[in-house]
């Protein structure tokens, strides 16, 4: 065998022929290509899809994916060019209704080409890792149709434009807008928010910006708030309609940024229709407006509440310190009881009864209320007033609601034992002269006093009641032991538990002598059913009604205090006596004596007395008679003493005074019982716990507790440390 | 009578198919039936008049076609037969109803409830290493250098590997994807870890560990990963990476590296388990150089051993009990052990510095053990828990863990590895190179 031969000798390699037709692959593509052009072109009805599949199944099947893979993605783009061509061309207005169209149109072609290529989709696309057909169709939408420059900067502006116009009153068709935005958002939410939000929210922020400058020149406050209000509303529908639900916080931030934070001082303090002015007009409607609008924005409610709380005060402040209202108690209580109305029915109104806005109420009329030191006499004189006669006619309900009211004001007061002593007061007189309207009411009102402040408050209150009754017994008693007595003049006496009572000791008078007769078999009968107690007359707090006849005959029943009793009976036995032999038959102290003699010798109508000479003031020469001519067209004449209703300068010196010595063993047992469990404290943490002890009852004085601390130590209940001097000992 | 509107006539290949629309709207609208009877594809609808031959014409095999359409009406896979399984994917494939197919043919995993559905004989000589259930009903096994990839089909996928280098563990990442971890070519670089495609076999991502910004060789170890797209390696370098690498399974970059404390052999670990609830990896270093065995618990926010255990200084008594494998219990805060004995032990996850409560359980196995014996393993499926143990896999239930179900079939020699995912369970043979495939039977007729 010679070489040659050997070089000759050739093995072929074996040919593994997996497709017969070589332009398999290419013939094909070439039915799917068609395939894909004709669904561009709304001709798809001619198309098998059964063909179609299986002929993209066997591309895949047989290793041609990645053919079938790019045809698709160059077919798809070219069609894609031409679509933003056409768009590109579209005159005006009719851009979108464009892009619209042929978005629906790629959607659709997309959906179908998805078919076809579904097998592909499904194994080849996975293996790969190559983008899915439908995401591949959105993509190349993207990019080459919403991201060409002729389209992009366009659509942008088209779309700001028609929000532009809806703006600013025009109608646009919504129903396109949602679909341009919807196709923003189905291509990814960054090409959404990079190609219309971002742009959407600072072309918003200009106009806002704008717009509010031009309101807040034009407008007074409640108008620039309903148009804040409006163009809010409008841009949260606008989301509704046709935006990403995302966008709607962020619009609206831009909105409350533009329209109220920016402008919040400015309009709160805006001359003629700011907040003041509304407060004053009860603008319930605006007010509520600005608190739903502030609320939106940082700081926004304390601005509102800090102006409110600033008027609040000084209106207070104004309203207790005013000489003219303090003339009258009952209007003055009267005008905080309807201010503190005004206030609560605004915050229920208009301020979503916000529950910062109330303690900010509150600590208003806290604070003003004990500007005025009358304060607790003057709510107590509402009471009296209301009591006595206000609540005639008044239903249960509407009595609670009086009372509930005095409460809210009783609850502000510091001085809450001030306010103790003049109830006490007053109540005494409207007990023992019978002038309470409604029992009820005035046990309703201990029950609540009690519930605030506890039984200590209203312990001695309480004993004034049953005192009443008592003495009711015990009169029925008296009369039933002395049958004999049913002829003469009726005594009424009312037993007063010393203590429980506004008593004043030691004043009295010389009573008629058919009256001591008689007080003096009272006195033995109660002393003999009550053994062990004393009696002691309290005649400048009685009350009498006498009968008598002037001069043409004329009949009338007289209602009169006891010391106008006395006086009267006087002129049983004299036609005229002078002023000095009155006191010195009766001995009625001074004032009391002349205040007596002016109400009935002075006042018009009243005057069973005639005075020489007729003056209005009552002196030491001055003569008195009995008034022939008195007429009145009433049987029953009631003889009020001329009373000062407020007290005078010195009696409020003098209950005053008294407030401070009744505090003064509160002050002490107080410092005992926080010593007895602390045993060591200092000077600091004294006057701190003490003072809140006390909080409910009144404001302790520091150097007050001083003092008491002071006359403990010297009472050997305590002792300073004698290291620190600052350092209490309890000494048990 | 009335002809019902819906009725639909086929002819696949030849022969005449009659069904209705309902029946195949089952198959869904990602399928060829779904796409076929959208909107968009104007069909030559047949005319009403019922004589008329009108039908839909289909180039597929008519025999599997009867055998989906039977699955579209009823939910049942019945195959005759005489028409080959692979057969009938394809179609199942063609129409997009693989996955139908996929759901009829097993139930749901119960391992009481456990079949043998088939082996699989592999070409590659023995020692498998691992086995892995992927999360779609396909595996992975490792053999020396090389890693097999079986889909659910059981057809073999080109096989993986890094370098030729020897393979120490896999995992699944999702269904499409693999993690392989290697032994490292001294000097070289090679090995290491890495992610490739189930599918197709190429490699994605090769993991790399940085030291002091330096990139290092390493070999890597026992695997886990997190629901965080985590994916966690004990890793041994050359000079000081020994430790738990993390890397993140999107990018394939390094995010965390948890350095070896001293004498404490993490980047030995024979086995890791992310745990979601505690947030921790269970670390487990069982064949160590040194002698002694180390599970701990990793907290890798703040860097800190949160729980371990060690058998340094228990005493060796004569049934010595070594602990062979570790699986962490989250429901029951336990983690639970076994010995070469295949005797269970639990310790508390709340207390730390426990001791192992070894179960009374005996198998009066000891010193009868074959030469050829492979360590017992452990796995943890929804509340049921399985141990192998030669030529068979236990089933443990209940809180006492009371063995309720044995899985055994003499052929392969004993068991080295198993495991459980995608409603079934694979367990990987010694000594002849073959796994067997367990599932659960579809749940009876009523």
């Amino acid at each position: 065998m010679s070489n040659q031969k050997k070089r000759n000798f050739q093995i072929d390699a074996f040919k593994h022929r997996v497709v017969v037709d070589p332009k398999y692959a290419d013939k094909t593509w070439k039915i799917l290509e068609h395939a894909i052009h004709e669904i561009y072109n709304h001709n798809a009805s001619g198309l098998s899809f059964e063909e179609l599949y299986r002929n993209a199944y066997n591309m895949v099947l047989h290793k041609f994916g990645e053919k079938l893979y790019n045809g698709l993605v160059a077919t798809m783009t070219s069609h894609l060019k031409e679509i933003s061509k056409s768009t590109e061309a579209a005159q005006g207005d009719s851009f979108l209704e464009e892009l619209n169209r042929k978005w629906n149109d790629h959607n659709k072609a997309l959906q179908m080409i998805r078919d076809i290529l579904m097998y592909m989709d499904r194994t080849y696309i996975p293996s790969v890792h190559k983008t899915p057909v439908h995401e591949l169709g959105l993509n190349l939408w993207r990019d080459t149709i919403i991201h060409s420059i002729k389209i992009q900067a366009r659509l942008q502006n088209t779309l700001l434009e028609l929000v532009h116009r809806e703006r600013t009153g025009e109608v646009i068709d919504r129903g396109l807008m949602r679909n341009i935005v919807k196709m923003l958002m189905d291509l990814g939410s960054s090409v959404y928010q990079e190609d219309f939000e971002k742009p959407f929210l600072e072309v918003s922020a200009e106009f806002y910006s704008c717009e509010s400058q031009k309101f807040i020149e034009c407008c007074d406050c409640g108008d620039y708030l309903k148009k804040a209000e409006k163009r809010l509303n409008e841009e949260i529908e606008r989301v509704t309609h046709y935006l990403d639900s995302k966008s709607e916080v962020k619009i609206t931030n831009v909105v409350e940024k533009e329209m109220i934070a920016n402008h919040m001082l400015r309009l709160v303090h805006m001359e003629n229709s700011g907040l003041v002015n509304m407060l004053l007009d009860d603008k319930f409607e605006d007010l509520g407006r600005m608190y739903n609008l502030f609320r939106r924005v940082p700081d926004g409610l304390s601005t509102i509440r800090e102006v409110m709380t600033s008027h609040l005060r000084e209106t207070g402040k104004q309203l207790v310190t005013d000489p003219e209202r303090l003339k009258d108690p009952v209007e003055f209580v009267q005008c905080l009881l309807d201010e503190k109305d005004k206030y609560d029915s605004i915050i229920s109104n208009a301020f979503n009864n916000d529950k910062t806005f109330q303690n900010a109420l509150n600590s208003s009329f806290e604070y003003f209320i004990n500007l005025n030191a009358r304060s607790p006499e003057f709510i107590s004189l509402f009471v009296d007033d209301k009591l006595r006669k206000g609540l005639k006619g008044v239903s249960e309900e509407d009595v609670e609601i009086i009372l509930d009211k005095v409460m809210m004001l009783f609850r502000y007061l510091q001085e809450k034992d001030v306010f103790e002593k003049y109830y006490k007061q007053h109540l005494a007189k409207r007990l023992l002269s019978g002038k309470t309207v409604s029992d009820d009411a005035e046990r309703s009102l201990i029950v609540k006093l009690k519930t605030e402040c506890g039984y200590q408050f209203t312990s001695k209150l309480e004993g004034m009641f049953t005192d009443m009754k008592t003495s009711q017994d015990t009169m029925q008693g008296f009369y039933a032991s002395h049958p004999e007595l049913g002829d003469g003049p009726t005594l009424v006496v009312q037993v007063l538990t010393t203590g429980s009572w506004p008593t004043q000791p030691g004043v009295t008078c010389n009573l008629p002598a058919e009256m001591s007769a008689l007080c003096e078999k009272f006195r033995s009968y109660y002393l003999g059913t009550h053994t062990g107690r004393r009696l002691s007359w309290q005649t400048n707090m009685g009350t009498a009604d006498i009968k008598a006849m002037f001069g043409k005959g004329q009949k009338h029943e007289l209602n009169v205090s006891t010391y106008q009793m006395c006086v009267l009976m006087l002129f049983n036995n004299a036609d005229r006596l002078g002023y000095k032999e009155i006191e010195q038959a009766t001995e009625i102290p001074t004032a009391d004596l002349k205040r007596c003699l002016q109400s009935m010798a002075c006042v018009k109508g009243k005057n069973v007395l005639r005075k020489e000479p007729m003056s209005k003031d009552i002196g030491e020469e001055d003569a008195f008679f009995v008034n022939d001519k008195f007429t009145s067209k009433f049987y029953k004449v009631k003889i009020g003493t001329v009373v000062a209703q407020k007290e005078s300068e010195p009696e409020k010196q003098e209950t005053r005074q008294r407030v401070e010595e009744d505090r003064k063993p509160q002050i002490e047992a107080a410092i005992v019982r926080i010593m007895k469990s602390r045993r060591v404290l200092d000077h600091n943490n004294i006057i701190a716990e003490v003072t809140k002890q006390l909080q409910s009852r009144f404001l302790a004085n520091p150097t007050e507790i001083k003092k008491r601390i002071e006359s403990l130590i010297e009472r050997d209940f305590l002792e300073r440390d004698s290291v620190d001097r600052k350092l209490y000992r309890y000494l048990a | 009578m009335k002809i019902p509107k819906d009725k639909v006539r086929f002819n696949v290949g030849g022969r005449i198919f009659e069904t209705s629309s309902t029946t195949l709207a089952n198959s869904g609208r990602n399928s060829f039936f779904g796409a076929l009877f959208n909107e968009n594809w104007t069909l030559k609808q047949p005319n009403n008049d019922s004589s008329s031959n009108c039908e839909f014409f289909i180039d597929r095999s008519p025999d599997c076609f009867s055998v989906l359409l039977d699955l579209l009406r009823t939910g049942d896979l019945n195959i005759p037969p005489d028409i080959p399984e692979r057969q009938l994917y394809r179609e199942a494939s063609f129409y997009g109803l693989l996955d139908h197919v996929r759901s009829a043919k097993w139930g749901q995993f119960d391992g009481n409830r456990l079949r043998h559905s088939r082996y699989v004989k592999g070409q590659a000589p023995g020692d498998g290493t691992a086995i892995r259930a992927g999360p779609d009903g396909g595996c992975c096994v490792a053999h020396g250098s090389v890693v097999h990839v079986f889909d659910w089909i059981m057809e073999e996928h080109p096989p993986l590997n890094l370098d030729y280098q020897r393979v120490n563990d896999v995992g699944w990442v999702d269904s499409e994807s693999i993690i392989v971890s290697t032994c490292e070519k001294l000097g070289r670089g090679d090995g290491g870890m890495g992610l490739f495609s189930k599918s197709t076999g190429e490699l994605r991502f090769k993991f790399q560990v940085c030291h002091e910004n330096q990139v290092k060789s390493f070999a890597a170890g026992a695997l886990s990963t997190s629901s965080g797209y985590k994916i966690f390696s004990s890793c041994k370098g050359r000079s000081n990476e020994y430790g738990i690498g993390v890397w993140d399974q999107v990018t394939g970059k390094q995010i965390d590296f948890f350095y070896e404390s001293p004498g404490w052999s993490l980047g030995d670990a024979d086995k890791l388990q992310w745990l979601n609830g505690s947030n921790c990896l269970m670390v487990a270093t069982l064949f160590p150089r040194k002698d002694n065995c180390y599970i701990s618990m990793l907290d890798f926010r703040d860097k800190r051993m949160v729980w371990s255990w060690s058998d340094f200084g228990a005493p060796i008594t004569v049934d010595e009990k070594r602990v062979r494998d570790a699986v962490a219990m989250e429901d029951n805060n336990a983690i639970c052990v076994v010995n070469e004995f295949e005797d269970l032990g639990f310790m508390d996850l709340r207390m730390n510095g426990g001791s192992v409560r070894w179960s009374s359980r005996s198998r009066m196995m000891k010193g009868k053990l074959s030469e050829e014996s492979c360590c017992p393993k452990l796995a943890l499926h929804e509340g049921q828990l399985f141990s192998s143990m030669d030529d068979c896999i236990s089933v443990f239930c209940g809180p006492d863990w009371v063995l309720t179900s044995g899985l055994r079939r003499s052929y392969g020699g004993s068991i080295c590895d198993f495991s459980i995912g995608g409603d079934r369970l694979f367990a990987l043979h010694s000594e002849e190179n073959v796994f067997d495939v367990w599932e659960t039977p579809p749940p009876p007729i009523s």
